[in-house]
């Protein structure tokens, strides 16, 4: 894959400004303090494009939490060929049983990764599970998971910034822009 | 045909109709989806004495999900009469779940796993490995057993990828051999029944 120096350049359009990115964090975070009040709630993050949303969505939440992250291998991934089975690369650093846990997620598009995570997850015995998505790209969903607090619904195109990537490139990006063609066609 | 429940050896030993549909099986498999390949037949269209006339095999089932896959990664025109095909089922069996995936998200899962470059020899008739069946030429002839008879009538496979893909590398005789097997006992499943109108 080749990409610009000026990483912008290859952005066909912007689908959502960073205005309206930390507006929406925001509001996220209202709901999430408003529905756990009086709850201690665990953020678990996805990396690596989650990392954003979950810096911001974190410090729009008022109430006691504690933060965790995982990451899981994706189909294509040179480590995963060996085996053909998704894998979890890293793991909770601390146990969820009789926990409230939000999974945050950058983007629900086929929901394969979100399923295999919420079985995972479930088999850690956490009192609650709850999904946050920043982006849910219904397009292509093959496992339809309810997604408790979403951010935006976006149309069917790849997108890059604020956490996503297209060959570790442009997670960056202070907004979340549409990639030219020419970008992933090259 | 079912997925995840058995060995993997087992599994590479099915043959697939498309190469595209190869690589959508081991997508559901690497996240551990359950998935079972052509299972049933349905019909969609009858004579007046109540003969199958069109019939229509869905790509995948996922039993967990209780949801058909259709995998389309063909010429214009073809995608056109399956999407026709598909909204027939819909009309026929309001209950079943099907979703059909275009060519377009296809490529767009491949290019999400970064094997964009495999886009254009799984996609279209450089993926194929045999013809397409009779249900998606223009003769639409050959109801329930023809579908599968026709579709994987043996080919040399026309794509480098298939060709050298374990997956894809079931021989003539046994993919005749299966398609046979599948045509008799669909062809036993739905014998002439009432139409549905």
């Amino acid at each position: 894959m080749k990409h610009s120096q000026d990483l912008k350049a290859d952005v066909a359009e912007i689908l959502l400004s960073e205005e309206q990115i930390r507006a929406k964090v925001a509001e996220l975070g209202r709901r999430i303090s408003a529905d756990y009040a009086g709850r201690e709630l665990t953020l678990v993050s996805v990396l690596k494009g989650s990392l954003p949303f979950m810096a911001d969505l974190m410090r729009q939440i008022d109430l006691p939490l504690r933060i965790d992250l995982m990451e899981v291998s994706s189909y294509g991934g040179t480590s995963t060929e060996s085996s053909g089975l998704v894998r979890i690369l890293k793991d909770l650093s601390s146990p969820i049983d009789g926990r409230d846990v939000l999974l945050v997620e950058d983007i629900i598009d086929t929901g394969l990764t979100l399923n295999y995570l919420l079985r995972y997850l479930r088999g850690k015995n956490p009192q609650s599970i709850k999904v946050c998505a920043l982006l849910d790209k219904p397009a292509r969903r093959l496992v339809d998971i309810p997604i408790d607090y979403a951010g935006f619904q976006i149309p069917d195109a790849f997108v890059i910034g604020y956490g996503l990537d297209f060959g570790e490139v442009y997670r960056n990006l202070r907004f979340v822009g549409v990639l030219r063609p020419e970008a992933y066609e090259s | 045909m079912s997925g995840t429940d058995l060995p993997r050896d087992a599994r590479a030993a099915y043959s697939f109709a498309h190469a595209s549909e190869a690589e959508f099986a081991r997508i559901l498999d690497f996240y551990q989806v359950a998935w079972e390949y052509e299972p049933q037949v349905f019909p969609i269209l009858w004579d007046l004495d109540g003969n199958v006339l069109e019939s229509f095999a869905p790509d995948f089932y996922l039993p967990d999900l209780e949801l058909f896959i259709e995998l389309t990664t063909l010429q214009q025109r073809l995608v056109r009469k399956k999407n026709r095909k598909v909204r027939r089922l819909r009309e026929l069996y309001p209950n079943l779940r099907i979703k059909l995936f275009y060519a377009r998200d296809f490529r767009a899962l491949m290019l999400k796993y970064g094997r964009s470059a495999l886009v254009s020899e799984l996609s279209g008739t450089l993926g194929q490995v045999g013809p397409r069946p009779a249900a998606e030429s223009d003769a639409q002839a050959g109801g329930t057993a023809g579908h599968d008879t026709l579709r994987l009538e043996p080919l040399e496979l026309s794509s480098s990828t298939a060709a050298g893909d374990p997956v894809m590398r079931t021989s003539r005789a046994r993919r005749a051999r299966d398609a046979r097997r599948r045509a008799v006992r669909r062809a036993a499943a739905s014998a002439p029944s009432s139409p549905i109108t």
